[in-house]
């Protein structure tokens, strides 16, 4: 890394802080006693979660047909949930690995918070292909292992099978990933720490002492990790696109699939992260460390990622046309016109035109309209994986079998309570663990010196009065 | 030196290969078909292929300024020589262009009006695949791109001598920013519509999503190995002595990277056609595996797996002869793939049109092909072409690198760019 850094580079920490600092603000949550915030929330994603297991035990004892599928729409909010939350699950690894190998210092910032995030969320998605197999026991059949079930055997061919390699590798990666991330954190916590929790995070920090050769082998890992990790970040997504583009399927079999799943996944992956940053940093006092510059980077990631999806959206559509193919013409006239004209409209209005509003810096920097966008954009997202499955499958080649399909509240239930495990998890991650990299968030404090520790070394949270004039807070 | 100067020697040189070029080009139509297929094809191959390398640049250029890169900034002037040969590369369309009216060519099956008068599937796409879209779609589109260039070197040079730095807050420079940033959605959507036009049309009947990103990411190695060759020669003449064995190591990866995602476009555009197997797709690859094998498996063994092995390891961007041969290699080997794009679709196309014309009489494609040079494979005519184009290239790159000092003085990233240095590599390495 070039020691010089450009007068025309933003601060990533303000407020002056010193390393000590750094240690404090950063370990404080995990140290004092839950906010009423926190118990609040958590009493309701715990609520919700309880609702999915409910929602879970129902499909088990009542069986699929509690699900409104029908024979023509044979996949519906199962499988776009699943891929929405696979989605969602890219933007952690994409923060750690890509951003790793492209040496972007603002990724320390938020990379540990997006890795969590990233895991909980691939949690979340699993869940939904298990279910849908109706019999949750059998859910280790996926598996190719010697067993006694003679033809019952996996089909190689199926990308439904790529799937589960794809995504439990990816799940693997990220979770080491973030784990060895997490190793001198735990042990700084350690050193802090007394009685039960001095034991507790002994255990997690592996017996890390800070000694050179620990860090230098932890630079080594790190860099090898980002190296399997960054094709994984594009093969998860890849393999996802697959279950729909090897199909002949017109409105699912088209070549763009893979690449524009991927920009898609980390449109969505970078919408989650922001909507749990706007939060964590307030309810935990991190505006210092996850300041505006990192969620005005993040926007533009959003806006970027947003207008690839639209090219991919508008290609879709003229090659339709173009083709001279009838049914691939059909296809996306009734993807735009048909039944579910308002899911197309849902995702072209949250995905493609809102994010444009990223083009102006301030709104970039606008905390509020940064969390309504993510919101949008989560909710977009979830359309787009709507309109691809279920659009589709609406009307296929048999207009005797054309069907409409609405969601039993026993689906509903599962996406929500997927939700109530999501957040669960993310809300224990913050009690537990260190929500920013607090060693490297060091890291950029000592290499660039005056530049990333902050201009202005007055006033606790210099973006704070920049928000007021916005009407914020 | 940050001032370069092209010499006489260098002069006579280039001159001499673009003499080559044209040569053979006359060569070529001289000895060619009724058509004059060949000749016409190998023009559109590179035409397009050193028009694509000079939009690319332009991109590479306004993605890195929209994302304040630093590391690049004292080689940005080579980017810029690039993109400003959107300029000439638009005029070496006009002959093309006046074809298409003239029908003085036969490139695009759809431009035939008796043929598209009797089937269904170009009759459906005559409101895109037509003469006027073509003409204006590259006329309008192509000089956008260049108002875009040439806004962007403007202020770029600009900067050089009325840049203020701190003192007012870099307001070049983040004018430079504001046009890169318009550009980038532009170029998204316009460069798609133009590749569509440009090639994918060539194979009239066919269509793939994938097409327009997969052509994209094609330019994009090309540009990369272009500079590093490029970059690796002046710096031997003795310019650039800012540029370090780090930022070839970042170009490297560059070289690298987007060799691995050309791989991935490739892959996922073959084996989703492969697997759905749908006969108005497949016949793409149909045609060129039993047709052209060498061409497609060697289009694999010269931009994935030579680059992906010689590139690999993190030292072997360091060293100056791994990186001009890799460098090469994908050069040439994308070169390829753009010829693989263009011949199949064309020669079928003309094999028609002489056989329908009560020409030679032979089946167009009922049964295998024999081999040709210049179809099959490049002849040397197809080398000594290129070689004339690439000649004129790196002429007018040249030419507009005396135009302005090597080294961007005042632009904000200057100390990054020549203290650039690649963890866990120094500085001086």
């Amino acid at each position: 890394m070039s020691a010089a850094v450009s007068a025309i580079r933003e601060p990533l920490i303000t407020g002056g802080k010193t390393y000590h600092d750094i240690t404090e603000d950063i370990c404080a949550p995990t140290e004092r006693t839950p906010s009423r915030a926190w118990i609040i929330a958590f009493i309701f994603a715990v609520s919700a979660l309880a609702f999915y297991a409910f929602c879970v035990t129902w499909t088990v004892w009542v069986g699929i047909g509690s699900w409104n599928l029908n024979r023509t729409i044979n996949w519906g909010w199962d499988i776009t949930n699943f891929v929405w939350w696979v989605g969602i699950g890219h933007a952690g690894t994409l923060i750690s690995a890509i951003l790793l190998l492209f040496r972007q210092r603002w990724r320390t910032g938020v990379n540990r918070a997006a890795e969590a995030m990233t895991i909980f969320a691939v949690m979340c998605a699993g869940q939904f292909p298990l279910i849908h197999m109706g019999r949750l026991w059998l859910g280790f059949f996926i598996f190719p292992y010697p067993n006694t079930r003679g033809p019952l055997w996996v089909n190689f061919n199926s990308p439904l099978l790529w799937d589960v390699f794809a995504i439990s590798t990816y799940f693997t990666v990220s979770l080491l990933f973030w784990y060895t991330g997490l190793v001198p954190d735990f042990a700084t916590v350690r050193d802090r720490a007394k009685g039960w929790r001095k034991k507790m995070y002994n255990f997690l920090s592996l017996g890390w002492t800070g000694s050179a050769k620990h860090w230098q082998r932890f630079e080594s890992l790190s860099l090898v990790l980002a190296g399997l990790a960054t094709p994984l970040v594009l093969s998860v997504h890849t393999i996802v696109s697959f279950d729909f583009a090897t199909s002949v399927i017109p409105g699912w079999h088209t070549t763009i699939f893979p690449p524009y799943f991927v920009a898609g996944a980390i449109f969505s992956g970078f919408a989650m992260v922001q909507t749990l940053m706007v939060l964590t940093r307030k309810v935990l006092n991190l505006q210092d460390y996850i300041t505006l510059e990192h969620i005005d980077y993040m926007n533009k990631i959003i806006l970027v990622t947003g207008t690839i999806v639209g090219v991919a959206y508008l290609t879709e559509l003229f090659i339709a046309w173009y083709s001279g193919y009838v049914y691939e013409q059909f296809a996306f006239y009734n993807r735009v016109m048909g039944p579910y004209f308002w899911a197309y409209i849902g995702m072209m209005s949250c995905n493609v035109l809102s994010p444009q509003l990223f083009w102006s810096r301030k709104l970039r920097r606008n905390i509020w309209l940064t969390f309504l966008m993510s919101i949008f954009v989560n909710i977009g997202m979830w359309f787009e994986r709507f309109v691809i499955i279920v659009s589709t499958l609406a009307r296929d080649y048999l207009p005797s079998s054309w069907s409409y399909y609405s969601a039993s509240w026993v689906e509903v239930g599962l996406f929500i309570g997927t939700l109530g495990l999501f957040f669960t998890f993310y809300l224990l991650f913050t009690r537990v663990a260190p929500v920013v990299a607090v060693a490297e968030v060091k890291s950029i404090l000592k290499l660039a010196g005056d530049q990333y520790a902050g201009k202005e070394h007055t006033g606790k949270h210099p973006e704070s009065a920049d928000a007021h004039s916005h009407g914020g807070h | 030196m940050n001032q370069f100067t092209l010499q006489s020697r260098q002069r006579t040189f280039l001159i001499g290969f673009m003499l080559l070029g044209l040569l053979c080009m006359v060569i070529t139509y001289l000895t060619d078909d009724a058509l004059h297929t060949r000749f016409w094809t190998n023009y559109l191959h590179n035409t397009v292929f050193f028009l694509g390398i000079g939009f690319i640049s332009l991109f590479i250029l306004a993605a890195f300024t929209t994302s304040w890169a630093g590391w690049y900034v004292g080689m940005k002037r080579v980017w810029e020589s690039f993109s400003l040969f959107l300029i000439p590369g638009l005029v070496l369309m006009v002959p093309i262009i006046l074809g298409l009216w003239g029908h003085f060519h036969h490139l695009y099956h759809w431009a035939d009006k008796a043929e598209v008068a009797k089937d269904v599937i170009l009759t459906g796409k005559s409101g895109f695949l037509n003469p006027v879209w073509y003409t204006f779609g590259t006329l309008i589109l192509v000089g956008a791109w260049i108002f875009f260039a040439l806004k962007i070197r403007q202020l770029s040079v600009l900067e050089d001598t009325q840049g203020k730095g701190v003192a007012d807050d870099f307001s070049i420079h983040r004018w430079i920013r504001f046009w890169s940033a318009v550009f980038l959605p532009i170029a998204g959507f316009s460069s798609a519509a133009l590749i569509w036009q440009w090639l994918m049309s060539v194979d009239s009947h066919w269509y793939s999503t994938m097409f327009a990103w997969y052509t994209g990411a094609s330019w994009f190695v090309s540009a990369m190995a272009l500079t590093i060759l490029l970059l690796v020669y002046l710096k031997g003449q003795g310019y650039f002595v800012h540029i370090t064995t780090n930022h070839f190591h970042d170009l490297g990866k560059f070289l690298f990277a987007f060799s691995v995602f050309w791989t991935y476009l490739w892959f996922s555009q073959f084996m989703l056609i492969w697997y759905a197997n749908i006969g108005e797709e497949t016949i793409y690859f149909h045609e060129r595996m039993t047709n052209y094998p060498a061409l497609f498996y060697g289009n694999l063994i010269l931009n994935f797996v030579l680059p992906f092995l010689v590139l690999m390891r993190n030292d072997s961007k360091r060293k100056t002869g791994i990186m001009v041969t890799g460098a090469v290699i994908t050069f040439l080997g994308h070169w390829l793939d753009f010829f693989l794009m263009v011949k199949p679709g064309a020669r079928h196309t003309a094999m028609e049109a002489l056989a329908s014309h009560g020409g030679h009489g032979e089946g167009a494609a009922s049964h295998a092909l024999s081999v040709a040079a210049g179809f099959s494979y490049p002849g040397l005519l197809e080398l000594g072409t290129m070689l004339g184009f690439l000649a004129f290239f790196l002429y007018f790159v040249m030419t507009r690198l005396e135009k302005a000092s090597l080294l961007p003085y005042n632009d904000p990233y200057l100390q990054e760019t020549t203290h650039h240095a690649v963890w866990p590599y120094a500085e001086h390495e």
